[in-house]
């Protein structure tokens, strides 16, 4: 490993090969594996720091950054390659010019808009009239899956109907966020199969989410735009805290508890 | 030449197969998971009687009837395949709430919903005749005329669907129970139940639809009997249909409002709207706060608009089976009693937001009310309308004249598709009220629809969409190319510059 050896490709190729790599994997992850197209303005800044970090990489030994800079100072000084020097500097300025006027035309793009999706929940709040506090807040029912196991399977299927009556136009037959209206909203509803949401989450944090809905998030979480429902006008507190015990028990989840942590 | 077809002949057939290769399911076991996955919409008895049946439309499959929509086998036999039901459980029907369960549950599960939910009608045996496909006739422009006059001939097809296919209603149909039906809209081939494929299409014609009003036409006692060959050109002509601008493209966020010379278009129907770019947004139906609408009959909304330096047009789209005229007798008839007035609404924020927050989407917040430009059709003896509500939340509204802000709209209405036309000055004498139009800057919008026809005599029962956004895009001018031609001088000045330095260097 000593002695350089002669590359099949050359560094520069490899660089620049690397980072197209990075820029059709950004792609080909979002827009076809998450189905997701990424914005153009997010894609600019993941490719900065691609950029960056892939040229500190080839340039971090002098030799490195000496082979990397060869063909570049050949180029311009080897006279032997004058006509491809002068076909590249008619492109360089090309391309320049191109992309100066392509970024200054008027673009209908749309800004980007994030969110926080699991917003702090606040210590305290209110529905139903009264106050509750998060931090004690439990599911009353919740006692009944080890204790009476009947019971517990009839107060989930109670759930399971409110859930059907109330909830699976937009969070889907299947809990996966893609009920029929799902395609309409944005922020798309939330797909409660996925190991990131309620499984992640204490009942006592779903309980403030449905009871309050949209309207009741913090600014960060964009409340404008959330079309959750506020639930506390269609359904009663006992109604929420068994369609809690149904997203959980449909899923195969379990809640987050103080207790387990 | 021999092998290849008899090659491509085993391939397609390995591929026809696929889902026919039927593994036996087993009831009992299928009958745990209809208990977990499917009782909540089909019921504990399979007879549709679920919790969610009063609030889908179409209502859940009562299994016990028999009845199965999209199958292949001959019109006389109601017994569906196997592989019928199999396909509507791993791929859902497109347009309804039933989604495809390919995802959580494995083939031998889907097997074994088939094998328990065909006991409900106590189906055994398998259909003795299948739909005969005789040689599919592949689509060409000559097929599609022959299936066009065949369509329309003697309203075989037009009698329901309508003469553009959009099932524009001319009399009220009824499923199974008692419910509504409407006729699929052709246009709209992503909302077919049963796939688009022409073989697809080509099954629904010859079996119908049981438990609806659409017979078969392969029946050879039927008036409006149809050959093997004529169905083939029929089902190509139904896929011609397709109207794939009306389809919604998830990234297509924005209302493109293009800069024109001279004089805004004042007719809907006026030549320069077709060629302006279209965007098509989902309305979903108003199911946030009360009363709640559950059952809607429109589903997308196409929005065209351009600008000068004075006004914004707005060409608004949607498909309607519905003209409703209060006052007009058949109208009336088509109508679910009371008939109300078609409307549709155009939401703005009354300042343009220059942070991320924006007004609340339905209709507005006390921090940050909206305007909602507000059409209604009128009625046999009332001209159509359009008004301006300043909206602080659905509780605190204030109703003004559209002529204050100079705002106009007029409608057509054409074989099942509504258009109307708004109008208005870029700027208003009331800047407090009235949102004023700013060239290059991204403004939230948001659409709505009501159906006079269908239980939309509630204000609340509308369809509408969310916050989308609309841009004046401003003229191009010279500016970009002027600043790319200085860029591109500059580089080649540097790397000229370059170029010398290094040659004087190796001399």
């Amino acid at each position: 490993m000593s002695a350089t050896p002669k590359r099949v490709i050359p560094r520069l190729l490899q660089m620049v090969l690397v980072i197209a790599g990075a820029y059709f994997s950004f792609i080909l992850l979002f827009d076809v594996l998450l189905g997701q197209l990424i914005p153009k303005s997010l894609l600019t800044m993941y490719m900065v720091f691609v950029v960056a970090g892939v040229v500190m990489v080839f340039t971090f030994t002098e030799e490195g950054a000496q082979e990397l800079a060869g063909p570049i100072k050949a180029l311009v000084e080897d006279p032997s390659r004058k006509m491809v020097r002068n076909v590249v500097f008619v492109i360089v300025p090309l391309l320049a010019g191109y992309y100066t006027y392509s970024s200054m035309l008027p673009s209908f793009e749309a800004p980007v808009e994030l969110r926080t999706i699991h917003p702090a929940p606040p210590n305290k709040f209110k529905a139903y009239g009264k106050s509750y506090n998060l931090a004690t807040l439990e599911n009353p029912y919740r006692k009944f899956e080890k204790e009476d196991p009947a019971k517990f399977k009839a107060l989930v299927k109670e759930g399971g109907d409110v859930y059907i009556k109330n909830c699976q136009y937009c969070h889907g037959d299947k809990l996966d966020g893609k009920g029929p209206y799902a395609s309409g909203l944005n922020p798309t509803p939330l797909n409660f199969q996925d190991v990131g949401t309620i499984a992640q989450l204490q009942e006592s944090f779903l309980f403030w989410r449905i009871a309050t809905g949209g309207p009741g998030l913090p600014a960060e979480a964009a409340p404008w735009i959330s079309s959750m429902p506020v639930w506390q006008e269609f359904l009663t507190e006992d109604e929420i805290w068994k369609v809690i015990l149904f997203l959980y028990n449909y899923t195969g989840r379990q809640p987050r508890s103080w207790s387990h942590e | 030449m021999a092998n290849k077809f008899a090659l491509l002949a085993l391939c397609s057939a390995l591929f026809a197969v696929g889902p026919a290769m039927a593994k036996p399911g087993t009831a009992e076991k299928g009958k745990v998971i209809y208990d977990m996955r499917c009782t909540w919409c089909h019921g504990d008895e399979g007879d549709g009687k679920g919790a969610a049946k009063d609030h889908l439309n179409p209502p859940p499959r009562d299994f016990t009837s028999g009845n199965y929509k999209i199958r292949t086998s001959d019109f006389e036999d109601l017994t569906p395949n196997d592989d019928d039901i199999f396909r509507m459980i791993r791929d859902g029907m497109p347009g309804t709430a039933m989604p495809g369960w390919s995802d959580i549950l494995t083939e031998q599960d889907m097997w074994d919903l088939v094998a328990y939910v065909k006991k409900f009608a106590s189906y055994e045996k398998p259909p003795a005749k299948q739909v005969d496909f005789g040689t599919q006739i592949s689509s060409s422009a000559e097929s599609i005329e022959k299936g066009k006059k065949l369509f329309e001939e003697g309203d075989r097809c037009v009698e329901c669907h309508g003469k553009s296919g959009k099932g524009s209603a001319s009399k009220r149909l009824k499923g199974e129970a008692g419910e509504r039906t409407w006729p699929r809209n052709l246009t709209k081939p992503w909302t077919y139940r049963g796939s688009a494929e022409p073989k697809d299409i080509f099954s629904r014609i010859s079996t119908g639809i049981a438990g609806t009003e659409m017979p078969s036409f392969a029946d050879p006692k039927s008036k409006k009997k149809l050959s093997i060959e004529e169905r083939w050109h029929v089902a190509n002509y139904v896929a011609s249909l397709a109207q794939t601008g009306q389809k919604v493209s998830a990234d297509n966020t924005v209302v493109k409002v293009s800069k024109v010379e001279g004089e805004l278009p004042s007719a809907t129907d006026d030549a320069r709207w077709e060629k302006s770019e279209a965007t098509t947004f989902y309305m979903v139906p108003q199911i946030i706060g009360k009363e709640r609408y559950f059952l809607p009959s429109s589903d997308t909304i196409t929005v065209r608009a351009m600008y000068n330096d004075k006004a914004v047009a707005m060409l608004l789209e949607w498909d309607d089976r519905t003209k409703s005229t209060p006052g007009d007798d058949s109208a009336g008839k088509l109508a679910d009693t009371p008939i109300e007035q078609d409307g549709v609404a155009v939401q703005l924020p009354v300042t343009i937001p220059s942070e991320m927050q924006k007004p609340y989407f339905g209709m507005g917040d006390a921090a940050h009310p909206v305007n909602v430009w507000h059409w209604k059709s009128g009625g046999k003896d009332a001209p159509e309308t359009v008004g301006i509500l300043n909206s602080k939340g659905f509780k605190d509204i204030e109703k003004r004249e559209a002529a204050s802000a100079g705002l106009t709209a007029k409608s057509s209405y054409s074989d099942g598709t509504w258009k109307v036309l708004m109008v208005r000055p870029l700027t208003t004498a009331s800047t407090d009220k009235d949102m004023q139009f700013v060239e290059g800057k991204f403004i939230p919008v948001a659409f709505a629809a009501w159906d006079g026809s269908n239980n939309s005599e509630k204000g609340s029962k509308h369809t509408m969409t969310t916050w989308y956004w609309l841009l004046l895009k401003p003229a191009t001018g010279s500016k970009p190319l002027v600043t790319a031609l200085v860029i591109a001088a500059l580089f080649a000045g540097g790397l000229l510059w370059w170029a010398r330095s290094a040659g004087n260097k190796a001399a």
